[in-house]
Protein backbone atom coordinates (compact mmCIF):
# COMPACT_ATOMS: atom_id res chain seq x y z
CA UNK A 1 0.00 0.00 0.00
CA UNK A 2 1.44 3.94 -0.84
CA UNK A 3 -0.72 5.63 1.30
CA UNK A 4 -3.35 4.30 4.09
CA UNK A 5 -4.82 6.70 6.46
CA UNK A 6 -7.02 4.79 9.09
CA UNK A 7 -9.37 6.08 11.54
CA UNK A 8 -7.95 9.99 10.97
CA UNK A 9 -9.50 12.48 13.24
CA UNK A 10 -8.63 16.21 12.86
CA UNK A 11 -9.60 18.84 14.61
CA UNK A 12 -9.68 22.64 14.72
CA UNK A 13 -9.46 23.75 18.62
CA UNK A 14 -12.64 21.67 19.40
CA UNK A 15 -14.33 21.34 16.25
CA UNK A 16 -14.28 18.26 14.68
CA UNK A 17 -13.41 18.56 10.76
CA UNK A 18 -12.52 14.92 10.33
CA UNK A 19 -14.21 12.01 12.19
CA UNK A 20 -12.67 9.08 11.47
CA UNK A 21 -10.82 9.08 7.77
CA UNK A 22 -9.85 5.56 6.33
CA UNK A 23 -8.42 5.87 2.57
CA UNK A 24 -6.41 3.88 0.41
CA UNK A 25 -4.27 4.04 -1.84
CA UNK A 26 -2.07 1.68 -4.28
CA UNK A 27 1.21 2.65 -6.06
CA UNK A 28 0.31 4.24 -9.20
CA UNK A 29 -3.40 4.72 -8.54
CA UNK A 30 -5.82 7.63 -9.22
CA UNK A 31 -8.49 8.28 -6.79
CA UNK A 32 -10.46 11.13 -6.44
CA UNK A 33 -12.15 12.29 -3.00
CA UNK A 34 -15.27 14.14 -3.61
CA UNK A 35 -17.72 15.94 -1.41
CA UNK A 36 -19.60 19.32 -0.87
CA UNK A 37 -18.78 22.47 1.27
CA UNK A 38 -16.94 22.08 4.38
CA UNK A 39 -16.81 18.43 4.20
CA UNK A 40 -13.40 18.01 4.83
CA UNK A 41 -11.64 17.22 1.81
CA UNK A 42 -8.85 19.95 2.42
CA UNK A 43 -8.65 19.22 5.69
CA UNK A 44 -7.84 15.35 4.65
CA UNK A 45 -5.08 16.47 2.49
CA UNK A 46 -3.18 18.90 4.76
CA UNK A 47 -3.65 16.14 7.29
CA UNK A 48 -1.40 13.93 4.65
CA UNK A 49 1.01 17.13 4.15
CA UNK A 50 1.59 17.39 7.47
CA UNK A 51 -0.16 20.53 7.70
CA UNK A 52 -2.62 19.61 10.13
CA UNK A 53 -1.75 16.91 13.04
CA UNK A 54 -4.40 14.28 13.58
CA UNK A 55 -5.72 14.29 17.24
CA UNK A 56 -6.31 10.27 16.65
CA UNK A 57 -5.91 7.81 14.05
CA UNK A 58 -2.79 6.86 11.52
CA UNK A 59 -1.74 8.07 8.33
CA UNK A 60 1.24 5.98 6.75
CA UNK A 61 3.13 6.15 3.45
CA UNK A 62 4.69 2.73 2.51
CA UNK A 63 4.20 1.00 5.53
CA UNK A 64 5.81 4.07 7.66
CA UNK A 65 3.73 6.31 9.78
CA UNK A 66 3.88 9.70 8.86
CA UNK A 67 1.79 11.86 10.72
CA UNK A 68 4.20 12.88 13.17
CA UNK A 69 6.48 14.67 10.38
CA UNK A 70 6.50 18.01 9.22
CA UNK A 71 5.94 19.30 5.97
CA UNK A 72 8.94 19.37 4.65
CA UNK A 73 9.96 15.80 5.80
CA UNK A 74 6.54 14.65 4.13
CA UNK A 75 7.55 16.26 1.05
CA UNK A 76 10.84 14.30 0.79
CA UNK A 77 8.97 11.07 1.02
CA UNK A 78 7.66 11.48 -2.16
CA UNK A 79 4.25 13.35 -1.28
CA UNK A 80 4.07 16.61 -3.31
CA UNK A 81 0.56 18.55 -2.77
CA UNK A 82 -1.12 21.34 -5.02
CA UNK A 83 -3.14 23.11 -2.60
CA UNK A 84 -6.42 25.11 -2.28
CA UNK A 85 -6.10 28.07 -3.95
CA UNK A 86 -3.14 27.48 -6.02
CA UNK A 87 -0.77 29.40 -3.40
CA UNK A 88 1.91 30.32 -6.03
CA UNK A 89 4.74 32.67 -5.09
CA UNK A 90 3.49 35.59 -6.59
CA UNK A 91 6.44 37.98 -6.25
CA UNK A 92 8.88 35.12 -7.71
CA UNK A 93 9.25 34.37 -11.40
CA UNK A 94 8.25 31.61 -12.93
CA UNK A 95 10.92 29.58 -13.28
CA UNK A 96 11.71 30.24 -9.31
CA UNK A 97 8.38 28.91 -8.61
CA UNK A 98 9.63 25.86 -10.42
CA UNK A 99 13.01 25.78 -9.08
CA UNK A 100 11.90 25.80 -5.61
CA UNK A 101 9.52 22.75 -6.24
CA UNK A 102 12.83 20.96 -6.74
CA UNK A 103 13.99 22.61 -3.57
CA UNK A 104 15.18 19.42 -1.97
CA UNK A 105 16.84 18.09 -4.75
CA UNK A 106 20.31 18.09 -5.22
CA UNK A 107 20.36 16.26 -9.22
CA UNK A 108 20.82 19.33 -11.39
CA UNK A 109 20.89 17.22 -14.13
CA UNK A 110 17.52 15.22 -12.89
CA UNK A 111 16.13 18.61 -12.04
CA UNK A 112 16.95 20.43 -15.35
CA UNK A 113 15.01 17.25 -16.96
CA UNK A 114 11.98 17.68 -15.43
CA UNK A 115 11.83 21.70 -15.54
CA UNK A 116 11.87 20.77 -19.26
CA UNK A 117 9.08 17.99 -18.91
CA UNK A 118 7.15 20.77 -17.00
CA UNK A 119 7.53 23.09 -19.91
CA UNK A 120 6.64 20.46 -22.18
CA UNK A 121 3.08 19.97 -20.47
CA UNK A 122 2.39 23.70 -19.99
CA UNK A 123 4.39 25.06 -22.54
CA UNK A 124 2.73 28.70 -21.55
CA UNK A 125 4.67 28.45 -18.70
CA UNK A 126 8.03 28.41 -20.50
CA UNK A 127 6.70 31.48 -22.69
CA UNK A 128 6.19 33.01 -19.53
CA UNK A 129 9.10 31.31 -17.35
CA UNK A 130 10.68 35.22 -16.37
CA UNK A 131 7.65 36.64 -15.40
CA UNK A 132 5.86 37.39 -11.67
CA UNK A 133 4.02 34.76 -10.81
CA UNK A 134 1.24 37.70 -10.08
CA UNK A 135 1.07 38.69 -13.77
CA UNK A 136 -0.10 34.79 -14.75
CA UNK A 137 -3.59 34.25 -15.21
CA UNK A 138 -6.27 32.34 -13.28
CA UNK A 139 -5.08 28.80 -15.24
CA UNK A 140 -1.41 29.88 -15.76
CA UNK A 141 -1.29 29.94 -12.05
CA UNK A 142 -2.50 26.65 -11.90
CA UNK A 143 -0.68 24.89 -14.04
CA UNK A 144 2.36 26.52 -12.28
CA UNK A 145 1.09 25.31 -9.14
CA UNK A 146 0.98 21.64 -10.62
CA UNK A 147 4.34 22.27 -12.52
CA UNK A 148 6.06 23.52 -8.83
CA UNK A 149 4.97 20.47 -7.39
CA UNK A 150 5.54 18.01 -10.04
CA UNK A 151 9.39 19.29 -9.67
CA UNK A 152 9.64 17.25 -6.66
CA UNK A 153 9.35 14.60 -8.97
CA UNK A 154 6.77 12.97 -6.40
CA UNK A 155 5.41 9.11 -6.17
CA UNK A 156 2.10 10.75 -4.99
CA UNK A 157 0.50 13.72 -6.29
CA UNK A 158 -2.46 15.40 -3.94
CA UNK A 159 -4.36 17.86 -5.82
CA UNK A 160 -7.18 20.20 -3.54
CA UNK A 161 -9.47 21.20 -6.65
CA UNK A 162 -7.61 22.56 -9.39
CA UNK A 163 -10.54 22.67 -11.63
CA UNK A 164 -12.26 25.71 -9.57
CA UNK A 165 -12.56 28.98 -10.86
CA UNK A 166 -11.04 27.86 -14.57
CA UNK A 167 -12.69 27.69 -18.12
CA UNK A 168 -14.01 24.43 -19.53
CA UNK A 169 -11.07 24.35 -22.17
CA UNK A 170 -8.58 24.65 -19.20
CA UNK A 171 -9.86 22.32 -16.91
CA UNK A 172 -9.98 19.93 -20.25
CA UNK A 173 -6.08 20.55 -20.64
CA UNK A 174 -5.08 20.26 -17.16
CA UNK A 175 -6.81 16.64 -17.03
CA UNK A 176 -5.45 15.65 -19.89
CA UNK A 177 -2.05 16.34 -17.77
CA UNK A 178 -3.30 14.70 -14.77
CA UNK A 179 -3.89 11.15 -16.86
CA UNK A 180 -0.38 11.17 -18.79
CA UNK A 181 1.41 12.20 -15.73
CA UNK A 182 -0.58 9.27 -13.63
CA UNK A 183 0.18 7.39 -16.84
CA UNK A 184 4.09 7.68 -15.97
CA UNK A 185 3.09 6.00 -12.37
CA UNK A 186 2.37 8.68 -10.10
CA UNK A 187 -0.45 7.95 -7.98
CA UNK A 188 -2.77 10.50 -7.60
CA UNK A 189 -5.70 11.98 -5.40
CA UNK A 190 -7.90 14.62 -6.40
CA UNK A 191 -9.98 16.79 -4.48
CA UNK A 192 -12.81 17.88 -6.29
CA UNK A 193 -16.35 19.73 -6.16
CA UNK A 194 -16.45 18.92 -10.46
CA UNK A 195 -17.86 15.23 -9.59
CA UNK A 196 -18.29 14.54 -13.44
CA UNK A 197 -14.52 15.41 -14.34
CA UNK A 198 -13.10 13.41 -11.26
CA UNK A 199 -15.48 10.32 -11.06
CA UNK A 200 -14.30 10.15 -15.02
CA UNK A 201 -11.04 10.54 -14.13
CA UNK A 202 -9.96 8.82 -11.50
CA UNK A 203 -10.11 4.62 -11.01
CA UNK A 204 -11.70 4.79 -7.67
CA UNK A 205 -13.82 7.50 -5.49
CA UNK A 206 -14.79 8.33 -1.86
CA UNK A 207 -17.82 10.68 -1.17
CA UNK A 208 -16.54 12.56 2.11
CA UNK A 209 -19.74 14.38 4.05
CA UNK A 210 -19.10 16.32 7.51
CA UNK A 211 -15.67 14.35 8.06
CA UNK A 212 -16.69 11.32 7.62
CA UNK A 213 -16.63 8.82 4.41
CA UNK A 214 -20.18 8.27 3.32
CA UNK A 215 -19.27 5.68 0.56
CA UNK A 216 -16.31 4.25 -1.75
CA UNK A 217 -16.00 2.53 -4.65
CA UNK A 218 -15.05 2.44 -7.94
CA UNK A 219 -15.50 5.22 -10.34
CA UNK A 220 -17.50 3.81 -12.42
CA UNK A 221 -20.18 2.09 -10.13
CA UNK A 222 -20.19 5.44 -7.96
CA UNK A 223 -21.10 7.54 -10.96
CA UNK A 224 -23.90 5.46 -11.35
CA UNK A 225 -25.00 5.25 -7.50
CA UNK A 226 -28.35 6.84 -7.23
CA UNK A 227 -27.04 9.44 -3.65
CA UNK A 228 -24.18 10.34 -5.73
CA UNK A 229 -26.33 11.26 -9.05
CA UNK A 230 -28.56 13.43 -7.15
CA UNK A 231 -26.69 14.79 -4.65
CA UNK A 232 -23.06 15.66 -6.85
CA UNK A 233 -23.87 14.30 -10.13
CA UNK A 234 -26.80 17.41 -11.02
CA UNK A 235 -28.73 14.96 -13.07
CA UNK B 1 26.76 75.40 -0.25
CA UNK B 2 29.99 74.15 1.32
CA UNK B 3 26.97 73.18 4.30
CA UNK B 4 24.78 71.82 0.98
CA UNK B 5 27.40 69.35 -0.50
CA UNK B 6 28.64 68.55 2.42
CA UNK B 7 25.09 67.54 4.16
CA UNK B 8 24.67 65.03 0.38
CA UNK B 9 27.75 63.05 1.43
CA UNK B 10 26.78 62.82 4.58
CA UNK B 11 23.13 61.66 3.61
CA UNK B 12 24.30 58.79 1.43
CA UNK B 13 26.69 57.83 4.52
CA UNK B 14 23.81 58.11 6.77
CA UNK B 15 21.34 56.34 4.15
CA UNK B 16 23.49 53.09 3.88
CA UNK B 17 23.56 52.65 8.02
CA UNK B 18 19.80 53.63 8.16
CA UNK B 19 19.22 50.77 5.17
CA UNK B 20 21.68 48.08 7.16
CA UNK B 21 19.75 48.67 10.37
CA UNK B 22 16.09 48.25 8.51
CA UNK B 23 16.78 45.16 6.42
CA UNK B 24 17.48 43.02 9.36
CA UNK B 25 14.44 44.06 10.56
CA UNK B 26 12.58 43.65 7.90
CA UNK B 27 13.79 40.20 7.05
CA UNK B 28 13.42 39.00 10.60
CA UNK B 29 9.64 40.90 10.40
CA UNK B 30 9.04 38.82 6.90
CA UNK B 31 10.30 35.23 6.96
CA UNK B 32 9.44 34.92 11.10
CA UNK B 33 6.23 37.47 10.97
CA UNK B 34 7.87 38.63 14.36
CA UNK B 35 8.44 42.27 14.79
CA UNK B 36 11.84 42.29 16.68
CA UNK B 37 12.24 45.27 19.08
CA UNK B 38 15.44 44.29 20.33
CA UNK B 39 16.84 44.77 17.25
CA UNK B 40 18.44 48.14 18.38
CA UNK B 41 20.19 46.47 21.23
CA UNK B 42 21.77 43.89 18.80
CA UNK B 43 23.26 46.93 17.14
CA UNK B 44 24.19 48.27 20.33
CA UNK B 45 25.77 45.37 21.31
CA UNK B 46 27.89 45.08 18.11
CA UNK B 47 28.97 48.82 18.74
CA UNK B 48 29.85 47.60 22.73
CA UNK B 49 32.15 44.70 21.11
CA UNK B 50 34.27 46.81 19.07
CA UNK B 51 34.68 49.03 22.54
CA UNK B 52 35.36 46.40 24.39
CA UNK B 53 37.94 43.98 22.58
CA UNK B 54 39.23 46.96 20.56
CA UNK B 55 39.37 49.93 22.68
CA UNK B 56 39.76 48.24 25.69
CA UNK B 57 42.07 44.78 25.07
CA UNK B 58 43.54 46.10 21.87
CA UNK B 59 42.26 43.25 19.59
CA UNK B 60 42.38 45.07 16.04
CA UNK B 61 39.73 46.52 14.26
CA UNK B 62 38.82 44.40 11.55
CA UNK B 63 39.20 41.04 13.74
CA UNK B 64 36.86 43.02 16.38
CA UNK B 65 34.68 43.73 13.91
CA UNK B 66 34.26 40.02 12.49
CA UNK B 67 33.94 39.28 16.07
CA UNK B 68 30.80 41.45 16.79
CA UNK B 69 29.35 40.11 13.84
CA UNK B 70 29.75 36.58 15.41
CA UNK B 71 28.39 37.19 19.06
CA UNK B 72 24.98 39.25 17.43
CA UNK B 73 24.55 36.30 15.35
CA UNK B 74 24.91 33.90 18.14
CA UNK B 75 22.48 35.73 20.19
CA UNK B 76 19.76 36.12 16.98
CA UNK B 77 20.04 32.30 16.87
CA UNK B 78 19.56 31.93 20.06
CA UNK B 79 16.63 34.43 20.02
CA UNK B 80 15.01 31.98 17.45
CA UNK B 81 15.48 29.03 19.14
CA UNK B 82 14.53 29.88 22.30
CA UNK B 83 11.94 32.84 22.35
CA UNK B 84 10.64 33.37 18.63
CA UNK B 85 10.24 29.45 17.58
CA UNK B 86 7.92 28.73 20.32
CA UNK B 87 5.79 31.70 19.74
CA UNK B 88 5.47 31.13 16.04
CA UNK B 89 1.44 31.46 16.22
CA UNK B 90 1.25 34.28 18.37
CA UNK B 91 3.73 36.75 16.98
CA UNK B 92 2.22 39.05 20.04
CA UNK B 93 4.16 36.99 22.46
CA UNK B 94 7.37 37.01 20.22
CA UNK B 95 7.47 40.65 19.99
CA UNK B 96 6.91 40.46 24.25
CA UNK B 97 9.79 38.20 24.26
CA UNK B 98 11.62 40.53 22.08
CA UNK B 99 10.78 43.45 24.66
CA UNK B 100 12.46 41.35 27.45
CA UNK B 101 15.63 40.70 25.47
CA UNK B 102 16.00 44.44 24.88
CA UNK B 103 15.56 45.27 28.69
CA UNK B 104 18.46 42.25 29.12
CA UNK B 105 21.00 43.73 26.46
CA UNK B 106 20.94 47.21 28.17
CA UNK B 107 21.40 45.69 31.85
CA UNK B 108 24.25 43.44 29.93
CA UNK B 109 25.64 46.55 28.35
CA UNK B 110 25.56 48.93 31.69
CA UNK B 111 27.41 45.80 33.58
CA UNK B 112 30.29 45.52 30.93
CA UNK B 113 30.68 49.34 30.38
CA UNK B 114 29.90 50.78 33.52
CA UNK B 115 28.11 54.19 34.16
CA UNK B 116 29.67 57.46 33.38
CA UNK B 117 29.88 59.52 29.61
CA UNK B 118 28.91 57.71 26.30
CA UNK B 119 32.22 55.65 24.82
CA UNK B 120 33.94 56.24 22.49
CA UNK B 121 36.67 54.82 19.81
CA UNK B 122 39.14 56.20 18.14
CA UNK B 123 38.99 55.74 14.70
CA UNK B 124 41.11 52.77 13.20
CA UNK B 125 41.03 54.26 10.08
CA UNK B 126 42.24 58.37 10.39
CA UNK B 127 43.00 61.10 8.14
CA UNK B 128 40.37 62.81 5.81
CA UNK B 129 39.66 62.81 2.11
CA UNK B 130 39.20 66.83 1.12
CA UNK B 131 37.99 67.41 -2.08
CA UNK B 132 38.61 71.09 -3.75
CA UNK B 133 39.00 71.92 -0.15
CA UNK B 134 34.87 72.05 -0.07
CA UNK B 135 33.81 68.87 0.99
CA UNK B 136 35.15 66.62 3.80
CA UNK B 137 34.62 62.75 4.09
CA UNK B 138 36.67 60.69 7.03
CA UNK B 139 38.42 57.96 5.80
CA UNK B 140 36.71 56.09 8.50
CA UNK B 141 32.90 57.09 7.07
CA UNK B 142 34.01 55.98 3.51
CA UNK B 143 35.44 52.68 5.01
CA UNK B 144 31.90 52.19 6.66
CA UNK B 145 29.59 53.30 3.53
CA UNK B 146 31.92 50.48 1.27
CA UNK B 147 31.30 48.40 3.67
CA UNK B 148 27.78 49.03 3.98
CA UNK B 149 27.15 48.76 0.00
CA UNK B 150 28.77 45.54 -0.28
CA UNK B 151 27.08 43.82 2.90
CA UNK B 152 23.59 45.57 1.09
CA UNK B 153 24.68 44.07 -2.56
CA UNK B 154 25.44 40.80 -0.88
CA UNK B 155 22.39 40.57 0.62
CA UNK B 156 20.52 41.39 -2.77
CA UNK B 157 22.48 38.77 -4.06
CA UNK B 158 21.73 36.27 -1.87
CA UNK B 159 18.06 36.96 -1.89
CA UNK B 160 17.78 37.14 -6.07
CA UNK B 161 20.27 34.59 -7.31
CA UNK B 162 20.39 31.94 -5.35
CA UNK B 163 18.28 28.99 -4.38
CA UNK B 164 18.52 29.33 -0.28
CA UNK B 165 17.62 33.14 -1.13
CA UNK B 166 14.25 32.27 -2.96
CA UNK B 167 13.45 30.28 -0.24
CA UNK B 168 13.60 32.71 2.33
CA UNK B 169 11.21 35.19 0.24
CA UNK B 170 9.13 32.18 -0.31
CA UNK B 171 8.82 31.50 3.30
CA UNK B 172 7.94 35.56 3.89
CA UNK B 173 5.02 35.20 0.99
CA UNK B 174 3.61 31.74 1.81
CA UNK B 175 4.38 29.75 4.66
CA UNK B 176 2.79 26.62 4.43
CA UNK B 177 3.02 26.98 0.56
CA UNK B 178 6.64 27.15 1.17
CA UNK B 179 6.64 24.00 3.94
CA UNK B 180 4.85 22.50 1.06
CA UNK B 181 8.14 22.45 -1.41
CA UNK B 182 10.22 20.79 1.43
CA UNK B 183 11.28 23.85 2.95
CA UNK B 184 12.37 23.50 6.38
CA UNK B 185 10.62 26.34 8.15
CA UNK B 186 13.04 26.06 11.68
CA UNK B 187 15.95 26.50 9.21
CA UNK B 188 14.77 29.20 7.04
CA UNK B 189 14.23 31.03 10.69
CA UNK B 190 17.59 30.51 12.01
CA UNK B 191 19.01 31.85 7.99
CA UNK B 192 17.07 34.94 8.86
CA UNK B 193 17.60 36.15 11.70
CA UNK B 194 21.35 35.03 11.69
CA UNK B 195 21.61 37.21 8.49
CA UNK B 196 19.58 40.02 10.56
CA UNK B 197 21.72 39.41 13.29
CA UNK B 198 25.01 39.36 11.53
CA UNK B 199 23.64 42.89 9.66
CA UNK B 200 22.76 44.54 13.01
CA UNK B 201 26.59 43.51 14.28
CA UNK B 202 28.30 44.76 11.10
CA UNK B 203 26.28 48.18 11.51
CA UNK B 204 26.84 48.41 15.46
CA UNK B 205 30.99 47.66 14.73
CA UNK B 206 30.89 50.48 11.86
CA UNK B 207 29.32 52.96 14.04
CA UNK B 208 31.15 52.58 17.60
CA UNK B 209 34.34 54.61 15.95
CA UNK B 210 31.73 57.64 14.67
CA UNK B 211 29.56 57.58 17.20
CA UNK B 212 28.61 57.65 20.51
CA UNK B 213 28.38 54.40 22.35
CA UNK B 214 25.91 54.03 25.40
CA UNK B 215 23.04 51.60 26.51
CA UNK B 216 19.85 52.97 25.28
CA UNK B 217 21.83 53.77 22.00
CA UNK B 218 19.90 51.15 20.40
CA UNK B 219 16.15 53.72 20.16
CA UNK B 220 17.03 55.85 17.61
CA UNK B 221 18.26 52.69 15.83
CA UNK B 222 14.86 50.93 16.32
CA UNK B 223 12.95 54.37 15.26
CA UNK B 224 14.50 54.96 12.74
CA UNK B 225 14.07 51.19 11.46
CA UNK B 226 10.62 51.64 11.70
CA UNK B 227 10.16 54.69 10.03
CA UNK B 228 12.07 53.70 6.52
CA UNK B 229 9.73 49.78 6.83
CA UNK B 230 6.58 51.49 7.28
CA UNK B 231 8.01 54.00 4.92
CA UNK B 232 9.07 51.72 2.49
CA UNK B 233 6.29 49.08 2.75
CA UNK B 234 6.48 46.59 5.55
CA UNK B 235 8.09 43.66 3.71
CA UNK B 236 9.70 45.17 1.08
CA UNK B 237 13.56 45.41 1.34
CA UNK B 238 13.93 47.26 -1.80
CA UNK B 239 11.52 49.41 -0.75
CA UNK B 240 13.11 49.49 3.13
CA UNK B 241 16.68 50.72 1.40
CA UNK B 242 15.37 53.43 -1.18
CA UNK B 243 12.93 55.39 2.03
CA UNK B 244 16.28 54.84 4.25
CA UNK B 245 18.11 56.66 1.55
CA UNK B 246 15.22 59.28 0.79
CA UNK B 247 15.01 59.30 4.71
CA UNK B 248 18.82 59.98 5.39
CA UNK B 249 18.69 63.24 2.94
CA UNK B 250 15.51 64.73 4.95
CA UNK B 251 17.00 63.82 8.30
CA UNK B 252 20.67 65.09 7.07
CA UNK B 253 18.91 67.92 5.72
CA UNK B 254 16.97 69.41 8.70
CA UNK B 255 19.69 68.23 10.98
CA UNK B 256 22.19 70.52 9.15
CA UNK B 257 19.80 73.47 9.02
CA UNK B 258 17.81 73.07 12.26
CA UNK B 259 18.14 70.12 14.52
CA UNK B 260 18.87 66.52 15.18
CA UNK B 261 15.09 66.73 17.16
CA UNK B 262 12.95 68.20 14.55
CA UNK B 263 14.48 66.03 12.02
CA UNK B 264 13.39 62.15 13.63
CA UNK B 265 10.17 64.46 14.80
CA UNK B 266 9.39 64.49 10.90
CA UNK B 267 10.25 61.30 10.12
CA UNK B 268 7.60 60.27 12.91
CA UNK B 269 5.20 62.64 11.35
CA UNK B 270 6.06 61.13 7.73
CA UNK B 271 5.71 57.69 9.00
CA UNK B 272 2.15 57.89 10.36
CA UNK B 273 1.39 60.41 6.87
CA UNK B 274 2.11 57.34 4.95
CA UNK B 275 0.42 55.32 7.77
CA UNK B 276 -2.86 57.47 7.29
CA UNK B 277 -2.59 57.80 3.43
CA UNK B 278 -0.93 54.94 2.22
CA UNK B 279 -0.55 51.58 4.46
CA UNK B 280 1.29 49.69 1.95
CA UNK B 281 4.29 52.05 1.95
CA UNK B 282 5.38 53.59 -1.28
CA UNK B 283 6.73 50.29 -2.24
CA UNK B 284 4.73 47.59 -0.72
CA UNK B 285 1.72 45.90 -1.80
CA UNK B 286 -1.61 44.93 -0.21
CA UNK B 287 -1.32 41.45 1.43
CA UNK B 288 -4.73 40.58 0.47
CA UNK B 289 -6.01 40.12 -3.36
N1 LIG C 1 -8.45 26.83 9.98
C1 LIG C 1 -9.67 26.40 10.37
N2 LIG C 1 -10.15 26.72 11.58
C2 LIG C 1 -11.36 26.29 11.99
N3 LIG C 1 -12.15 25.51 11.26
C3 LIG C 1 -11.74 25.15 10.04
C4 LIG C 1 -10.47 25.58 9.53
N4 LIG C 1 -10.33 25.07 8.29
C5 LIG C 1 -11.44 24.36 8.03
N5 LIG C 1 -12.29 24.41 9.08
C6 LIG C 1 -13.60 23.71 9.17
O1 LIG C 1 -13.37 22.34 8.97
C7 LIG C 1 -14.36 21.77 8.16
C8 LIG C 1 -13.74 21.10 6.94
O2 LIG C 1 -13.12 22.10 6.13
P1 LIG C 1 -12.36 21.78 4.79
O3 LIG C 1 -11.67 23.01 4.38
O4 LIG C 1 -11.53 20.57 4.97
O5 LIG C 1 -13.57 21.46 3.80
P2 LIG C 1 -13.54 21.24 2.24
O6 LIG C 1 -14.23 19.95 2.01
O7 LIG C 1 -12.18 21.37 1.70
O8 LIG C 1 -14.46 22.42 1.74
P3 LIG C 1 -14.37 23.30 0.39
O9 LIG C 1 -15.00 22.50 -0.68
O10 LIG C 1 -15.16 24.50 0.72
O11 LIG C 1 -12.94 23.58 0.14
C9 LIG C 1 -15.31 22.90 7.80
O12 LIG C 1 -16.42 22.84 8.67
C10 LIG C 1 -14.51 24.14 8.05
O13 LIG C 1 -15.36 25.19 8.45
MG1 LIG D 1 -11.31 22.70 0.45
Amino acid sequence: MLLELQNVHVHYNKIAALQGVSIQVEEGDFITLIGSNGAGKSTTLRAISGLEKPSSGEISFRDQAIHHLTPDRILKLGIAQVPEGRRIFKDLTVEENLQLGAFTRSDKVAVRRDLDAVFGHFPRLLERRNQLGRTLSGGEQQMLSIGRALMSDPTLLLLDEPSLGLAPIVVEEIAKILCDINGKGVAIVLVEQNADLALELARHGYVLETGSIALQGDADSLARNEHVKTAYLGI
Amino acid sequence: MELFLQSIINSFIQGGFFALWAVGLVLVFGVMGVVNFAHGELVMVGAYTIWLLHSQYGMGYIPALGMAILLVLLIGLFMERFLFRPKREDPLGGLINSIGVLFILQVAALIVGGTGPAKQVAPPFSGTLIIEEIVRVPYQRLFSIAVCIAALSLLWFFLTKTKLGWSLRAVALDREAAALQGININRTSMIAIGVSGALAGLAGALMAPISNIYPHMGHNVIITAFIVTIVGGIGSLPGAVFASVLYAFLHTFITAYFSGTIATMSGLLIMVLVLIVKPTGIMGRRISE
